[in-house]
């Protein structure tokens, strides 16, 4: 089992934990629900970089990218570095949020960054969790899945998809359902 | 949305329905703001709950949780009375209108009231707010659809913009501003079990569609299906995600296909966004083979108790993908992968990949597509004729992306640069690859070229002799039609502007200055629903018994979406004694969905560390509660959740609060020490969707948690 070593360039966690404490945090995320996001003036929220004031991460790449969380579609600009997503910037011309953001997205970082994040597979044997391959959990999903087939019909097999994922991603789950021969698709649009 | 969330900046009059925006779409809240300074738009909120978006209103309009019909159908009424309808738009651009008149009399000021608790002064007041201030917009959220008369809430709120003549109008139209960032995205794309992508539904010629997109032989995907249970297997509606555990628990004469549900994927969602959750773990607990796919580790890993035959996969997020993404105004946004997938985590369509290799269909499935995403993206394109998803490239919505700051503010038209006259987002219907996109649906002062678009012809052009195209005069700039005509077909021989796949079908309409899909009067009443002009119907668990012999709810119904739902046989089984209070749920800011991201993020898990219950001071006092006491929130179907008391004005007496994103804690019971290590969150909390009542929408099967009675008592 391969586990991806991040060991190359900074640690994720350290430059964060150096430049923007909780306290900082939470006092920029006021500003935003208080001034940025809701009077539409980002300004509370902008840092610009003071005289002198050296560059932490000098040769981080600005992508451009649109907040995970609810439907409104704001623009975020991730600062990556030897491809860790390092610091977070406004993206102030965008014209649906022009800067704004909640404290949810003004937190992506640590979303994608998360050292909570479930990191390998994992099957439940027993009540234990116990570490398992990609290639040998799906394996086993699909000798199942072809079983209950078998016994059942495809429609035992239900497929609950995402909001979550891309339009790409979105159109294939409901292509995979049909191929696979059910109507037992839904998500979370239902709700 | 018809219109988009920066229209808002040219509304003279905001009335929001069962949204806080302030919380649940914060940033959308500027433009709201913005009208409201700018054009001195009242800002109108009518919710049961006093809100942080009810906060910034002019006025608040305070109406019992599930009677928006009654006082929505009061304001037509009192709009009509005093003459302020748009007599011009009705007669030449809408259907039913007598029809709902025959409806809207009944509910006078004191009728409403009765029904609402809304007092006649207020009513008249909002009537005339809206009747001065034109074009309005009206808004509206969850509170307005998870009601067992959902369909019939939602469309009142469209005929009242109807009759104000708000619609097709920049600063107006019917919004509803949705939950997840590609919550558009997916209904569009149908991850329902109604439809095929794009609402083509489930018919054979849907089916077909679709095969010749995929490439694959008709029969092949039909053969694919159960058709020895039942040779309409593939035509029928599946199970929903508000009651697929029915196909678990019930006994499998009860359901209707061959076995029970004996394997579920939750692929990104969360259990605790469904109502009856009790119900949900039990049917957790029975299943086979439970598969979870997602980047962090969601509560149905540990809430059920299981012991096997369960499976984490983890997910990449969408910063470690590329691809596009819908707005709720209809925008498809590019997103630039920011990482390469963390940890071990795979992006979705790479599970998709391998998984469908190993069920023996990868070949079919993967036929199309080698580069990701451009050769998925194209796919789509070259299907999603009904909804105008055909003139997006990637080429486009990178450009966009790239060039975002060359879009106008207020009308989203790129003014100069590489997107010259285009719209941001390429709204849908964008129909052809040189189509600016339409920013404002069924606006019909601009040409269909620059986004203009008259109502779609979609139900014929009659119906019981009365037209339903409309009028003589009702054109638009560039047309060569004058008045109404029907859909497009016969362009491309035995084929029409839904399933001609080249885009000939578009551009013989667009060279004419048509619609493809033609233009028709709005639809009023509609004989194709249960009710086909909304009334007001009694919640299932209602707190008001004595409205019962006036509005009661529908009759049961026998397999919907594959189970029979009660309706009439559950309401009457008044629980109103025992479960003397109002629930209702809602989101907070900090939180989102069922909270598996957002309670694992440290910055917001501080934020927003604990569930609990917004309790008015006089309930508390009246049950003898403090600020921060524990209590027991019990459901009439004995769901039990134990919370911290919030004490707070924002709910009236008789209503209690739950936001619905805390998990990882059943019935008092902490879950925490079953998390694989390293992964908990850094806060669960009780699922407010434990205790949230049975009901379901007539026709969508959409849950009732808005409007449901609970109990409480001191913990």
């Amino acid at each position: 089992m391969k586990i991806r070593s991040r060991s190359k360039g900074p640690s994720p966690r350290g430059p964060d934990r150096a430049r923007t404490d909780r306290r900082g945090f939470l006092k920029a995320a006021a500003t935003a629900l208080g001034a940025g996001a809701v009077a539409g003036t980002p300004a509370g929220f902008v840092r610009r970089a003071r005289a002198g004031e050296k560059n932490p991460f000098p040769d981080a790449k600005q992508v451009k990218t649109v907040c995970t969380h609810c439907s409104v579609g704001c623009g975020v600009i991730a600062e990556v570095q030897n491809g860790v997503w390092v610091r977070q910037e406004m993206d102030l011309t965008h014209p649906i949020s022009r800067g704004g953001l909640c404290c949810k997205g003004a937190s992506l970082r640590d979303f994608a960054m998360s050292e909570k994040r479930l990191r390998f597979p994992l099957k439940l044997v027993d009540g234990r969790w116990q570490k398992i391959s990609w290639e040998k959990a799906l394996d086993e999903i699909a000798d199942r899945l072809l079983k209950i087939r078998k016994e059942s019909g495809p429609d035992s097999v239900f497929w609950m998809g995402s909001a979550k994922m891309s339009n790409e991603q979105c159109y294939l789950f409901r292509k995979m359902a049909a191929m696979w021969g059910t109507n037992n698709v839904d998500h979370q649009a239902r709700v | 949305m018809t219109n988009h969330l920066n229209d808002i900046r040219n509304a003279r009059a905001i009335i929001m329905f069962g949204s806080n925006a302030a919380e649940a779409h914060p940033v959308a809240m500027q433009h709201i703001l913005a009208a409201k300074e700018k054009n001195a738009a009242p800002l109108i909120v009518v919710d049961p709950r006093f809100t942080r978006t009810a906060a910034k209103a002019d006025v608040y309009v305070r109406l019992r949780s599930g009677t928006d019909v009654a006082l929505v159908m009061g304001l037509v009424r009192e709009i009509v009375r005093n003459g302020w309808h748009d007599r011009d738009f009705i007669d030449k651009r809408t259907f039913g209108f007598e029809e709902v008149m025959k409806v809207a009399d009944h509910y006078t000021p004191e009728e409403v009231q009765r029904i609402t608790g809304v007092e006649p002064a207020l009513l008249k007041r909002v009537a005339r707010l809206l009747a001065d201030n034109r074009p309005g917009t009206l808004i509206w959220c969850m509170g307005g659809t998870q009601h067992s008369h959902g369909n019939n809430i939602t469309r009142s709120y469209c005929i009242l913009q109807l009759v104000l003549g708000n619609m097709g109008k920049a600063g107006g139209g019917a919004n509803v501003i949705r939950g997840h960032d590609n919550v558009q995205g997916a209904t569009d794309m149908c991850i329902l079990s109604n439809s095929l992508p794009g609402y083509y539904g489930l018919s054979d010629g849907a089916f077909k569609h679709w095969a010749q997109v995929w490439k694959v032989d008709f029969e092949w995907l039909k053969g694919r299906f159960d058709l020895a249970y039942d040779k309409k297997q593939h035509n029928k509606k599946g199970f929903t995600m508000a009651r697929w555990y029915e196909g678990v628990l019930q006994p499998k004469e009860k359901i209707d296909q061959r076995d029970n549900i004996r394997a579920l994927f939750y692929w990104g969602i969360a259990m605790e966004s469904q109502s009856q959750m009790h119900r949900v773990k039990k049917a957790l607990e029975k299943l086979e083979l439970l598969v979870l796919v997602d980047p962090f580790v969601p509560s149905a890993a540990v809430v059920p108790d299981r012991k096997n035959g369960t499976y984490l996969l983890p997910a990449s997020t969408q910063f470690e993908n590329e691809g596009s993404v819908t707005a709720t105004a209809r925008q498809l946004q590019w997103r630039y992968p920011v990482l390469e997938p963390q940890y071990d985590s795979r992006p979705d369509h790479w599970i998709m990949f391998e998984l469908t290799k190993r069920l023996g269909f990868g070949q079919e499935f993967a036929k199309n597509i080698k580069k990701w995403p451009d050769d998925c993206l194209e796919e789509w394109r070259s299907g999603l004729q009904t909804i105008g998803y055909t003139g997006q490239t990637v080429e486009r919505l990178k450009r966009q992306r790239d060039n975002a700051h060359t879009f106008d503010l207020v009308t989203l038209r790129a003014n100069g640069g590489p997107c010259d006259g285009e719209y941001y987002g390429l709204p849908w219907p964008c129909w052809t690859t040189d189509h600016p996109g339409t920013p404002i649906l069924y606006d019909m002062s601009k040409p269909v070229m620059e986004g203009g678009l008259p109502f779609r012809a979609r139900f014929g052009t009659e119906y019981k002799g009365r037209p339903l195209l409309a009028a003589k005069g009702v054109t638009m700039p560039g047309s060569r039609a004058d008045g109404g005509y029907p859909e497009f077909k016969g362009v491309v021989k035995g084929t029409n502007w839904k399933t001609d796949l080249s885009d000939k079908t578009f551009r013989a309409a667009l060279s004419k200055g048509m619609a493809p899909f033609g233009n028709a009067r709005a639809r009023m009443y509609v004989w194709t629903f249960p009710d086909p002009v909304p009334i007001h119907r009694e919640p299932i668990q209602t707190p008001r018994p004595d409205l019962l012999a006036d509005y009661p709810t529908y009759p049961d119904k026998k397999l919907q979406y594959r189970v029979d739902t009660a309706f009439a046989s559950a309401q009457k089984a008044d629980t109103s004694k025992s479960y003397p209070l109002i629930l209702t749920t809602g989101r907070i800011v900090q939180h989102m969905g069922g909270g598996a991201e957002t309670r694992a993020n440290r910055w917001l898990s501080e934020l927003a560390p604990e569930m609990y219950a917004e309790v008015n001071p006089r309930t508390a006092n009246d049950y003898g509660l403090m600020d921060g006491d524990w209590i027991w929130v019990e459901s009439p179907q004995k769901g039990r959740i134990k919370v911290k008391v919030k004490v707070t004005l924002r709910v009236d007496p008789y209503t209690i609060f739950l936001p619905y994103h805390f998990g990882g804690v059943f019935e008092g019971v902490s879950r925490i020490d079953r998390f694989p290590e390293g992964t908990a969150p850094y806060v669960v909390g009780e699922s407010g969707n434990v205790v949230t009542n049975y009901g379901y929408d007539v026709v969508t099967q959409m849950q009732e948690t808005k409007t449901g009675l609970c109990q409480i008592r001191k913990a």
